[in-house]
């Protein structure tokens, strides 16, 4: 074999592994259309195409509410994470203060603990706040993170410190620079931030189950889970699988559309770069 | 972070004030079978999901660190999981499991992969592993990126073999990468939880550390009792993240 043809059957293997690998979205997308007697068994190809069952999970369950709470709540986490973020890392990138080091040690510290350690006292704090099943109890206490903190540090080192005090004699005020000056040449670390912080967020099961257990809180995940326990039987399969896909929609489009920038934020999180 | 060390000493339901024991949650913890399963059913889940998803992540990415035309292609088909949540793959792969769902008809099997203790853990991994191949695959792609093609080339000239060209340069240069991996995964395979909830709701040996601590601390309202269980599991990743990278550098030197 020539080694032409060495790369070109490498490539077969690779596409026909990675083709398994999606045939799951495929066979979740056939079986949310499919007639319910047809989905278990081997008929792979609905007799008939019922698009229609993609509103079952709106007429069963309060499923648009879970979708727009997933929204408000994953767009607020989100734009949170960027200001707080964006304020902290400039603070530790490009002011000299007691104690500086220490706090940004520990921010670090906090990097290496996962929530399941902390949320059953996050929980307590939560509870005495008075947050459970409020909007400010999903929001909150995810509004700023260890990883994105040191992501803008990083990222801001690199603006250099001539310009900023140039501005600063300009008469411009700490955060009008922070504004006009840092915040345009930090664009592309912003945006991998918010993409990663808001996948994460959709994802995000456990701390909605604990604070946000009633409908009108429900997040995505949340209410999927609540309504696959409800869902048991066969008969609740197609509701399933439209709601199930209807449900990574959002994540997988903007995958899609920003792969560059997802790789970007997975390969920070390995703290490689 | 100080506070669960501070209630794990304590008897809390949230309503009436804490009541200070000790060590007694720990001391209860020693003996309880159920928390005793749970810690094996992590472990178990770590091994079945993490470690074959690891070693196809790097297999993938090998083949994939090439330069071929419609390679970028064959990429979005195995990261596309990444970009999806916990609970909608696990709803979905609750139908591929099905006795008579894809997995059992394409391969024509007769495994009741979710609702028997001897394949119940196995089917919660398979969803893991497809899941979380593509996040290693990214990872291990951005490090094969750090191995100068160069290499390559020269040790072909000097007729080495496709897999001693592995064994001497790709594997002592990815050795960095690889530590960080183990860490990962180690951690993502403790903070398990949604696959388990949507898929067996714990039982059939199922039921991770994670999902024994909620019903622990939410379900029978024992905070204190299940901080204890976090205290162990911090001090637990901590120790194991520790001495894997300690591992990997003295192999290194």
């Amino acid at each position: 074999m020539s080694a032409r043809q060495r790369t070109f059957a490498r490539f077969l293997v690779l596409l026909a592994g990675g083709l398994i690998f999606a045939s799951v979205f495929a066979y979740a997308v056939l079986s949310a259309v499919k007639p319910p007697d047809e989905i278990l068994g081997t008929k792979l190809w609905p007799s008939e195409w019922r698009w229609s069952n993609f509103t079952l999970p709106f007429k069963t369950a309060p499923f648009a509410r879970y979708y727009l709470n997933s929204v408000v709540v994953g767009v607020s986490v989100t734009l949170l994470n960027v200001i707080t973020c964006t304020l902290a890392g400039y603070s530790f990138a490009k002011f000299d203060y007691r104690g500086r080091n220490v706090l940004f040690f520990l921010v670090l510290a906090t990097l290496m603990i996962p929530l399941e350690v902390i949320y059953v006292p996050l929980y307590a704090l939560v509870f005495k706040l008075g947050w459970v099943n409020s909007f400010a109890g999903l929001i909150i206490p995810s509004g700023t993170s260890a990883f994105g903190i040191f992501l803008m540090r990083q990222s801001m080192e690199s603006v250099p410190d001539e310009l900023i005090d140039a501005a600063r004699i300009d008469g411009a005020g700490e955060l009008r620079i922070l504004r006009s000056v840092v915040a345009p040449m930090m664009v592309s670390p912003m945006a991998a931030l918010a993409l990663f912080i808001f996948m994460a967020n959709w994802d995000s099961h456990l701390w909605p189950l604990l604070v946000a257990s009633d409908d009108a809180h429900r997040t995505l995940p949340v209410g999927l889970a609540a309504m696959q326990a409800n869902n048991l039987g066969s008969s609740g399969i197609p509701t399933m699988m439209a709601a199930a896909i209807l449900a990574l929609l959002p994540t997988l489009v903007l995958f899609l559309v920003l792969q560059r920038k997802f790789v970007e934020g997975v390969t920070m999180t390995a703290g490689i770069k | 972070m100080l506070r669960v060390f501070y209630l794990s000493l304590f008897d809390y339901d949230l309503t009436s004030p804490p009541k200070y024991v000790g060590l007694a949650n720990f001391k209860f913890l020693l003996h309880d079978d159920r928390f005793h399963q749970s810690f094996g059913a992590s472990i178990f889940f770590l091994l079945a999901a993490y470690v074959p998803a690891v070693l196809l992540a790097l297999l993938i990415a090998l083949g994939l660190n090439t330069r071929m035309r419609g390679s970028g292609l064959v990429r979005l088909l195995y990261f596309a999981p990444v970009a999806t949540s916990w609970v909608a793959v696990s709803v979905i792969w609750r139908l591929v499991l099905h006795p008579n769902g894809a997995l059992n008809e394409s391969l024509g099997l007769h495994v009741n992969w979710l609702t028997s203790t001897s394949s119940a853990k196995w089917g919660v991994a398979l969803t893991a592993i497809w899941k979380e191949v593509g996040f290693f695959v990214i990872i291990f792609l951005a490090g094969l990126q750090n191995v100068p093609r160069e290499l390559y080339e020269a040790a072909s000239l000097d007729g080495a073999g496709a897999f001693s060209r592995f064994r001497y340069i790709t594997l002592p240069l990815i050795k960095p990468i690889s530590a960080v991996v183990a860490v990962m995964a180690v951690i993502r395979g403790f903070q398990a939880f949604s696959a388990q909830v949507v898929l067996t709701d714990g039982s059939f040996n199922t039921e991770v550390v994670n999902l024994f601590i909620y019903k622990t601390a939410f379900a029978s309202a024992r905070m204190g009792r299940a901080s204890a269980v976090a205290v162990l599991m911090f001090l637990l990743l901590a120790v194991v993240s520790l001495a894997q990278l300690r591992v990997l550098r003295r192999s290194d030197r």
